[in-house]
C-alpha cells in the first residue's frame, strides 16, 4: 500500500471510529430497553423552557400548593426561587410561603416530618429537589398524567409509568378521573398502511391500555392540564440545576472564545511553519 | 520579503497573546467567585429582625447576630437623664477611640432615642458581661450607677455600655449597624436614613 | 528597567539552572519535524492534568468528606457556592477528557510503535499513570456519595473479595468497616487528593524525563538521530521551541472548544460522564435498576461480565491491562509505524480498536445472551491481538522504511 492509500485507510477508519462514537453517544442511556416509563411505552418527551419566567413561575405556584405538603426541596433555598423566577421577594413571600416563621435563606425543608411520612405512605415521599436529574424531565410529564383509576391499590388509583406508586394521585380534582380503556384500533398491515375489507373499510382491533379522562370529571380540560404539568415539569427541571440557563448562556461565550483563539494559533503556527517545510 | 514576515509574525503574536491573556480574567472569575460567601453564609450571617415594642422599661434583651449576642436595653426618660452619673469614672464616654456609626445622634449610642443596641461581648477577652441595672452598691462598685459587670474579669459598662476606666477591657461595647422601622429592629443592616 | 530585570535574572540564573533547561529542553530540544495530529495528545493530557489539579482543589474547600455531608456538599457546590458549578463540571469534563485524550494517546503508541527501543520505558510509565488514573477516577467517583458512588464502590470493592484467602479480610481492610460507609469516603477522599495525584505528578514528571532522554518518535518510524548537520542537530528536527509549542497550542485551541462544547451544553454526557443514579443519594438498602461503571471503564467491565468465574473475570480484567505493560517485547517488528507494517498488523490493530470499543458499549448495556457472547468474542480479539503479536511481527512482510522524515 502507498501513502495515498494508507492515508485513505487511516482517514476511513477514523471516521468509522468516530461514527461509532457519535452513534454510541446518541443512544444516550435514558434510551434503554424495559423502558423507564414502563407500561407507559415511551416516555412522552418534554423540552424545558428556563427562559419562559411565567411558566416557571405557574411551575413554582403548583408545587408550593399542591407538592410541598409531602415533598421537600431540601437542597433548594427560598430566596433564590423568588430571584431567579423574577417574582418580587414580598409577592413571592405573601402569597406562596405558608409558614411565617421562614426567612429567604432558608433551605426548603418540607412540612411533613420523615419519620411520620414513612409510617402513613409506607415510605417518605422523597425529597424532589433533584428528579428531573436522576428520573429525567420526560419521566416526570409522563409520571404526572399516567394515573387511572385502579379499586384495587390503596388509593384508589396506579400509574403506568410508575406501576404501584405509593403516592396517591394529588393532582386528580384538576385532571378529574383517569380510566384505562380499550380503543377500536385500526390493524396494520405488513407495509405500514391500515388493512381492509373487500369493501373498504378500515378492519380494526380492540386494543386496551390506553388512558382516557371522564369527560368533565376534572377542573381543567386535557390541553390545560397538560399546560400545567408542562409547567410543573418545567419548574422542577430549574429546581434541579438552577444555573442551567446561565450555564447554557455562558456556554456560547466561552465557545466562541475558543474558536478565535484557535483561528488566532492556527494563524500565528502556519507562519512559524514557514520556517521549515513539512 | 523578510520584513514583512517579521511584521505578520509580531502582529499576530500579539493579537494571539492578547486573545489568549484577555480569557484569563474570565477563567480566573469563577475560582476569585467561588471564595464569596455563599449562600449558606449569607444565610446564616442574615439580619435579624424582633419587635422590641413589648420590652420594659429598664429591661435588657438578647439576640443572636452572626454568632454574636447583640443586647438592646430599652431606657426611660429618667435613667436617660442619669446617664452621665458615672461619667468621671468612665473611659472614653464620647466614643473617641472607637468607630462608632451612629456616634452623637442620640444619648443612648444607638438609632433611638429609647433603645440602646450593642454586641454584647467584653472587649476585654469575650466574656459576655451581665446586664446589673439596679442602682445600689455592687461588690464590684460601691457607687454602682446601673450598667454590665464582666464575670470573668471584673470589667465594667454603663447601662449604654460605655467602659469604666482601670478595668481589663480597652474600649467601649461596640454598637452593630441596624435601623428601626417603628417598633421593628434590624440588626445587622443601617437601613439607608440616619 | 529592562537592565534591571537582566540583572535580576542573571542572579536567578547563577543559582538556578533557568537557561540552560529553556535551551534543554525547549527552545534548543530537537523534536521531529514532521508529525500529525495523533502526536499533540500527550500536550493535551498535560493540560487536562492541570485542569483536573486546579478544578480539583476548588473543590476540596466546600466538599465534606463525611457520609451524612458528602451528597450535600456537591449540591451546595452546584447552588450555594458563586460559581461552584463551573468549578464542578469543570472537573467531571475533565475526569471524562483526561480519558479520551489518554486512550487516544495511547493508540498512537500502538500506532507508530512509540514503545519501540529504546522509549520502553517511557512506554511503561505511561502504562503505569493509566493505572493510576483508573483507581484516581474510581476513587473520585465515589467521592459525591451518590447511588452510584455507593454500589459501583461495592462492585469494585468486592472483586477484592474474589482472590483466593486474603479476598474477605482484604474487603474489610480496603472499606475499613463492615460496609462501604463513612470511613471508606474519607480515606478514598485522601488518596484521590493527596496521595494519587502526587504519584501521578511524580510519573507523568519520570514519563517526560525518560522522553527526553531518548527523544520523541515520528509517524514514519525512523530515528532523525541517523542524520545530523554540522552542528550535530538531526537533520530532520525543529527546536520544541517555539514550533511545536505553537502547534500544541493550535491543537489546545480545539480541545478547549469540544471541552467547552461538553462542559457548557452536555456535562452529563447523555448519562455516560456523570450517571443519572448518581443525583440521588446513596441507599445502602436499595440497588439501582442498572450498576454501570463510567465509560472508560466499561471495556474492562464488559470483559469481566462475560467471564462467569469472579476470579476468572478479575484475572482476565487484570491482565488486559497488564499485557499493555510488555508490549514492546511483544512487538517482534523491524519497522516501528504502522504505514510500513505488513497487512497482519493492520488488521490487527483495526480489530483490536473495534473490539475494544465495542466492548466498550457492552459494558454500557445489559446483559443479554448475544452479548455475553459479543463480550467473549472482543474479548478474545483484544488478548489475541497482543499474544499474537510476536508471531504476526515478526513473519510478516514490511515495507521499506524511508531513510528521511
Amino acid at each position: 500500500m502507498n501513502k495515498k492509500q494508507l492515508n485513505i485507510l487511516n482517514i476511513t477508519l477514523s471516521k468509522f471510529i468516530f461514527a461509532i462514537g457519535l452513534l454510541i453517544s446518541i443512544n444516550s442511556i435514558n434510551a434503554a430497553e424495559g423502558g423507564p416509563c414502563k407500561d407507559y411505552g415511551d416516555c412522552d418527551e418534554f423540552k424545558y423552557s428556563l427562559n419562559d419566567m411565567a411558566s416557571l413561575q405557574r411551575g413554582a405556584s403548583t408545587f408550593l400548593n399542591y407538592c410541598y405538603g409531602c415533598h421537600s426541596l431540601q437542597y433548594s433555598r427560598w430566596g433564590r426561587i423568588a430571584t431567579d423566577l423574577q417574582i418580587p421577594e414580598e409577592i413571592f413571600f405573601d402569597n406562596l410561603v405558608f409558614d411565617k416563621s421562614i426567612k429567604p435563606g432558608d433551605l426548603m425543608f418540607g412540612s411533613m416530618s420523615k419519620e411520620q411520612s414513612a409510617q402513613w405512605f409506607g415510605v417518605a415521599p422523597p425529597d424532589l429537589t433533584l428528579v428531573s436529574r436522576v428520573r429525567g424531565d420526560d419521566w416526570i410529564y409522563s409520571y404526572l398524567r399516567a394515573y387511572y383509576e385502579d379499586s384495587s391499590k390503596q388509593y384508589g388509583v396506579n400509574n403506568l409509568v410508575y406501576p404501584g406508586t405509593a403516592m396517591p394521585n394529588v393532582l386528580m380534582a384538576l385532571q378529574g378521573n383517569q380510566k384505562l380503556v380499550c380503543k377500536d384500533v385500526p390493524v396494520i398491515a405488513s407495509n405500514g398502511g391500515e388493512k381492509r375489507d373487500n369493501f373498504g373499510n378500515t378492519i380494526t382491533k380492540e386494543k386496551c391500555g390506553y388512558l382516557k379522562v371522564v369527560e368533565g370529571s376534572g377542573e381543567l380540560n386535557e390541553e390545560q392540564f397538560d399546560k400545567l404539568i408542562y409547567d410543573l415539569t418545567n419548574f422542577l427541571v430549574y429546581v434541579g440545576e438552577p444555573a442551567k440557563a446561565e450555564r447554557e448562556r455562558m456556554g456560547w461565550y466561552v465557545i466562541f472564545y475558543f474558536l478565535i483563539f484557535t483561528a488566532l494559533s492556527a494563524l500565528l503556527y502556519r507562519e512559524y511553519h514557514k520556517d521549515y517545510h513539512k | 520579503m523578510q520584513e514583512k514576515d517579521n511584521t505578520r509574525r509580531k502582529v499576530l503574536i500579539g493579537l494571539t497573546s492578547a486573545v489568549g491573556l484577555s480569557g484569563i480574567p474570565f477563567a480566573a472569575t469563577p475560582f476569585i467567585a467561588a471564595w464569596n460567601p455563599s449562600a449558606k453564609a449569607k444565610a446564616a450571617g442574615a439580619s435579624v429582625k424582633l419587635d422590641v415594642s413589648k420590652m420594659q422599661y429598664g429591661q435588657q434583651i438578647q439576640v443572636a447576630w452572626r454568632k454574636q449576642p447583640v443586647f438592646i436595653v430599652r431606657h426611660s426618660k429618667e435613667s436617660l437623664k442619669n446617664i452621665d452619673a458615672a461619667l468621671p469614672k468612665l473611659a472614653d464616654p464620647n466614643s473617641d477611640q472607637i468607630e462608632e456609626p451612629y456616634k452623637g445622634q442620640n444619648p443612648t449610642r444607638s438609632k433611638s432615642n429609647e433603645y440602646t443596641v450593642m454586641v454584647g461581648v467584653c472587649t476585654h477577652l469575650g466574656c459576655s458581661p451581665k446586664y446589673h441595672p439596679e442602682v445600689e452598691p455592687k461588690p464590684w462598685d460601691a457607687s454602682w450607677a446601673g450598667g454590665f459587670f464582666c464575670p470573668c474579669h471584673g470589667s465594667m459598662f454603663d447601662m449604654i455600655g460605655r467602659v469604666y476606666k482601670g478595668v481589663p477591657a480597652p474600649t467601649n461595647l461596640p454598637v452593630p449597624p441596624h435601623f428601626f422601622d417603628g417598633s421593628i429592629l434590624t440588626i445587622g443592616e443601617d437601613g439607608g436614613t440616619a | 528597567m529592562s537592565e534591571i530585570v537582566g540583572k535580576l535574572f542573571g542572579w536567578v540564573n547563577r543559582r538556578l539552572p533557568v537557561s540552560n533547561t529553556f535551551e534543554r529542553h525547549l527552545s534548543k530540544h530537537p523534536v521531529p519535524s514532521k508529525v500529525n495530529f495523533w502526536y499533540l495528545f500527550g500536550a493535551l493530557a498535560s493540560v487536562v492534568l492541570i485542569i483536573q489539579i486546579v478544578s480539583g482543589i476548588w473543590l476540596i474547600m466546600p466538599y465534606s468528606n463525611t457520609e451524612e455531608e458528602a451528597f450535600a456538599s456537591i449540591e451546595y457546590i452546584m447552588r450555594d457556592v458563586d460559581y461552584g458549578w463551573v468549578i464542578r463540571y469543570m472537573h467531571t469534563t475533565g475526569a471524562s477528557m483526561f480519558f479520551a485524550v489518554v486512550y487516544l494517546h495511547m493508540f498512537r503508541g500502538l500506532l507508530y510503535g512509540s514503545y519501540q527501543k529504546p522509549k520502553e520505558l517511557v512506554w511503561i510509565f505511561g502504562c503505569t499513570i493509566y493505572l493510576a488514573m483508573m483507581a484516581e477516577g474510581f476513587l473520585g467517583y465515589v467521592l459525591p456519595y451518590g447511588q452510584m458512588s455507593y454500589w459501583g464502590a461495592q462492585v469494585i470493592i468486592s472483586l477484592f473479595g474474589a482472590i483466593p484467602y486474603v479476598g474477605e479480610s482484604l474487603e474489610l481492610w480496603i472499606r475499613g468497616d463492615y460496609y462501604i460507609s463513612g470511613i471508606t469516603v474519607s480515606r478514598f477522599f485522601a488518596l484521590h487528593v493527596v496521595a494519587l495525584p502526587l504519584v501521578l505528578i511524580a510519573l507523568v514528571f519520570l514519563h517526560l524525563v525518560a522522553l527526553h532522554e531518548v527523544g520523541a518518535g515520528n509517524p514514519e518510524g525512523i530515528d532523525i538521530e541517523e542524520h545530523l548537520d554540522d552542528d550535530g542537530v538531526p537533520l530532520d528536527s525543529v527546536p520544541f521551541f517555539p514550533y511545536k509549542v505553537l502547534n500544541a497550542l493550535v491543537g489546545i485551541g480545539v480541545f478547549m472548544t469540544v471541552f467547552a462544547i461538553i462542559m457548557f451544553f452536555f456535562p452529563e454526557g447523555g448519562g455516560y460522564f456523570i450517571e443519572m443514579a448518581n443525583f440521588e443519594e446513596a441507599n445502602p438498602l436499595v440497588t439501582p435498576e442498572h450498576i454501570a461503571p463510567v465509560w472508560y471503564y466499561s471495556p474492562y467491565y464488559a470483559m469481566l461480565r462475560a467471564v462467569p468465574d469472579k476470579l476468572g473475570g478479575l484475572i482476565v480484567m487484570g491482565s488486559a491491562v497488564a499485557i499493555l505493560f510488555v508490549v514492546p517485547w511483544l512487538d517482534k517488528s523491524k519497522v516501528a509505524s504502522i504505514r510500513y507494517k505488513g497487512i497482519y498488523s493492520k488488521v490487527a490493530l483495526a480489530l483490536f480498536g473495534i473490539s475494544f470499543i465495542t466492548l466498550g458499549y457492552l459494558g454500557t448495556v445489559s446483559v443479554t445472551e448475544v452479548r455475553k457472547t459479543m463480550s467473549v468474542i472482543c474479548t478474545i480479539i483484544y488478548f489475541a491481538f497482543f499474544i499474537l503479536m510476536p508471531i504476526y511481527t515478526k513473519y510478516e512482510k514490511t515495507l521499506e522504511v524511508p531513510e528521511r522524515l
